[in-house]
């Protein structure tokens, strides 16, 4: 019993000294909460069609990550990210339809062969840079679909691969499960950004040859990362392939490649947070405008440059640079109406 | 406070459009009519199913049981085009929060299976006006229980398509030889753009061509979306083709087609050409698309029953133009689902895919007769040939789309010769009568 009351005082003191001082993570926890308590909320958990909108925000949330897990972390300008998404959808379809294997098997062999798709790429692109790999890694999910409309018998050509195993008979029970493994790849991804990995990634982007000349093997960790993103988009492909029941050329398009970078650049790259906050604001806001079918693209265009005018790294530091302040000193965040640092006393602007 | 107030307002305005509207109307017939709606094959979908509700309210409605229903259409932009979870996200709010009864429309395949699979799922009726693909009625008899809630309207499946472009193939050889031109064997190119779905018309060339008695002088494989195709044009010109049979969904069948006039290849071109099915194609071709044959659904001047003529009429003073194929949102609502709906005295699913299976009726083009597969498994898919579904060929001619085929059509020895009212014999080209007199 003392030991319960123990952790509980512990949990406690943790929320109140570390999550409650900071509005950001007091965000993070109720985005947490609305994520996991959606099924029970009020109307929205009744609503199969808002339960459909937000499974496919979970996947889509996961992908956006999985390339500012690449692209803004590392800096390697990935304009191609659709092909580790179509690879691990394909792969999973394919070991469903023809083998039979269940999606709790079939999704991570399948975000397996987008890794793989991922060192692939990652090989040929290292020599390349900018522009350049941005153009070189658009091509190859373009190579694909060339490939899937090759061998049609096979890869199903235009019409894809339907009748897909669901994940789940329950569309709640689907959610929970999509929604669990969003949370928590999200949470792996942002730990990985927060570690020396993530500094190593980060410092690849800022001056790849300063990492090179501290002797750091730069080619190894930007592999590292294709493969880490390559296999985090992968998942994201094979819960879509199971979800919607079908993998299709569409998973290949270029445009969910540039679908995914405007995310990400909306939502403020090189944070993690950013295109998730993007991808949950973004994909149910289009469903949102469906009461003007007519100009509902464009209103959607309008919104996004509107907020890009004029929060130019994006929606989310820009609200977390609202409500916070960065202490000059220790360089620690506190809440806005702070006069001193939480940490070091020192007086803030 | 009056910042107050104006957060409270949005929210509510918010709210209202997050969750939407709730249906009032409970003594209406609710239609979901799903497809593509910026783009003209939606546009198609919505214009038949507007002429059928306005048809059916005028009447008072539908008779279900002891009351008279009127019909109330939900229009649901798929954007299929560009977007498959949009496809699926608006077939399930038709289904949860609109609470349609049925759904007609539908065009690409890719997307008409997922929200094939949300109707089926909630049990309600699906009446595809689009997708061509043979696959999407195959699943209705692998799995009956789960998809017999599928039906196809528009157009016949991919297979009756190359079948029909066969006969049209036939028919302008027929055509040439009455017109008494010299040419002992003829020479056959085919032109068909690099598109999957264009893929199986390779083989058919070159399976059928030769067993037909003529000469394949070669495939050509132009882009779908080439601006020029004179390299093509030039290497099937000295081929010696007689008949170009040309395959084409997108922008290329106007440069081809064109182009074609331009260098008064003497050669009829004949097959699919989807541009050249559009009102506008004389104009986009500047005339020179004269004599392009393709196969088609409606043609102003032609009936292929006692309906089509209400019909295209309609539908080209309302909205001026020909109506194309994705406007079967018309037949499947009014030729498919009223009568049955007056037939089973009820909305239940059940009941109606029971009636419509085995009906057999008029549209506007044609006889629907649902048919059965090899096994006696119902496929829900439309019965072609003589009779049944057909199809047009049509032609330009000297400005105006004319319908060509089917004319004194005898689809099999002893089947009954076939010409709808107003189709007219397909013309050679001049230059072509003068290369080969």
């Amino acid at each position: 019993m003392d030991l319960i009351i123990f952790y509980f005082r512990k949990l406690f003191t943790i929320l109140k000294k570390e999550v409650l001082v900071l509005p950001s993570r007091v965000v993070v926890i109720l985005f947490f909460l609305f994520v996991l308590l959606l099924p029970v909320l009020p109307v929205i958990g009744n609503d199969p069609y808002m339960l459909r909108i937000f499974t496919l925000t979970c996947i889509y949330a996961i992908f956006a990550a999985s390339w500012d897990l690449l692209s803004g972390y590392t800096g390697q300008m990935n304009f191609g990210h659709a092909l580790f998404f179509g690879v691990g959808a394909y792969s999973a379809a394919l070991l469903n339809h023809h083998i039979h294997i269940p999606p709790w098997g079939s999704i991570p062999i399948g975000a397996l062969v987008a890794v793989l798709a991922g060192l692939i790429i990652g090989i040929p692109c290292l020599r390349l840079k900018g522009t350049y790999l941005a153009l070189t890694t658009l091509a190859f999910p373009i190579i694909l679909i060339g490939i899937v409309f090759a061998f049609p018998d096979q890869l199903g050509g235009e019409l894809g691969i339907s009748g897909i195993e669901r994940i789940a008979r329950s569309k709640v029970i689907s959610y929970y499960i999509i929604a669990i493994i969003m949370l928590g790849l999200c949470t792996i991804m942002w730990a990985i950004t927060d570690s020396k990995l993530g500094i190593i990634l980060h410092a690849i982007r800022e001056d790849e040859i300063a990492v090179r000349t501290a002797g750091i093997n730069t080619t190894r960790y930007k592999l590292l990362a294709f493969s880490l993103s390559g296999f985090f988009a992968g998942v994201a492909g094979g819960l879509y392939a199971h979800y919607m029941r079908i993998a299709g050329p569409s998973t290949l398009e270029v445009s969910l490649s540039f679908q995914v970078v405007i995310w990400s650049i909306f939502g403020g790259i090189v944070s993690i947070y950013g295109p998730i906050g993007a991808v949950f604001v973004l994909f149910p806001l289009l469903e949102l405008l469906r009461f003007w079918e007519q100009g509902r693209t464009l209103m959607f265009a309008c919104i996004i440059i509107l907020i890009l005018l004029y929060m130019p790294d994006g929606l989310f530091p820009w609200l977390r640079d609202k409500i916070e302040k960065e202490c000059p000193r220790c360089k620690k965040r506190n809440f806005w109406r702070r006069k001193t640092c939480r940490i070091c006393t020192a007086e803030l602007d | 406070m009056k910042k107050a107030v104006g957060v409270m307002v949005l929210l509510v305005f918010g709210l209202f459009m997050v969750f939407g509207v709730p249906a009032f109307a409970a003594d209406t017939i609710k239609i979901g009519v799903i497809g593509p709606m910026n783009f003209v094959q939606g546009q198609g979908h919505w214009n038949g199913a507007t002429l059928a509700m306005e048809v059916i309210n005028a009447k008072g409605g539908i008779q279900v049981g002891n009351k008279k229903m009127k019909i109330e259409l939900i229009k649901a932009d798929s954007n299929e085009h560009l977007s498959i979870p949009d496809a699926t996200n608006a077939m399930e709010r038709l289904m949860t929060r609109d609470k349609v009864d049925f759904v007609v429309g539908g065009f690409r395949t890719e997307a008409v299976l997922p929200m094939q699979d949300i109707a089926c799922e909630y049990k309600k009726i699906f009446i595809g006006c689009g997708a061509a693909t043979d696959a999407i009625c195959t699943r209705v008899a692998e799995d009956y229980d789960t998809y017999k809630y599928w039906f196809r309207m528009t157009p016949f499946n991919g297979t009756n398509l190359a079948k029909a472009s066969i006969a049209h193939l036939m028919s302008t050889a027929g055509a040439m030889k009455q017109a008494g031109l010299n040419i002992p064997k003829f020479k056959v190119a085919a032109a068909i753009e690099q598109a999957q779905w264009a893929d199986g018309f390779v083989g058919l060339a070159k399976a059928y061509i030769p067993k037909l008695g003529m000469d394949l002088t070669g495939v050509w494989r132009p882009s779908a979306n080439a601006t020029d195709v004179t390299a093509e044009l030039t290497a099937i010109q000295r081929s010696g083709a007689h008949i170009i049979y040309a395959i084409f969904s997108g922008p290329v069948g106007i440069p081809f087609a064109r182009q074609t006039g331009e260098l008064k290849i003497p050669a009829i071109q004949m097959g699919i050409n989807v541009e050249a099915q559009k009102d506008d194609f004389w104009e986009a071709t500047q005339g020179m698309g004269n004599y392009v044959m393709t196969s088609n659904t409606y043609a102003r001047d032609v009936e292929q029953n006692e309906n089509t003529k209400a019909f295209v009429d309609a539908y080209v003073k309302r909205f001026g133009e020909t109506p194309t194929y994705t406007a079967g949102t018309y037949d499947a609502i009014l030729f498919a689902l009223a009568p049955s709906i007056e037939e089973a005295g009820t909305l239940n699913s059940d009941k109606i895919v029971s009636i419509l299976e085995n009906r057999v009726f008029k549209n506007t083009t044609s006889t629907i007769k649902y048919v059965k597969d090899s096994e006696g498994r119902h496929l829900h898919d439309i019965q072609f040939g003589p009779g049944y579904s057909t199809g047009l060929a049509t032609q330009w001619q000297d400005g105006k789309l004319k319908g060509v085929w089917p004319y004194k059509w005898v689809a099999a020895q002893g089947a009954p010769e076939v010409t709808y009212k107003g189709i007219v014999p397909i013309k050679i080209p001049p230059w072509v009568i003068e290369a080969y007199k």
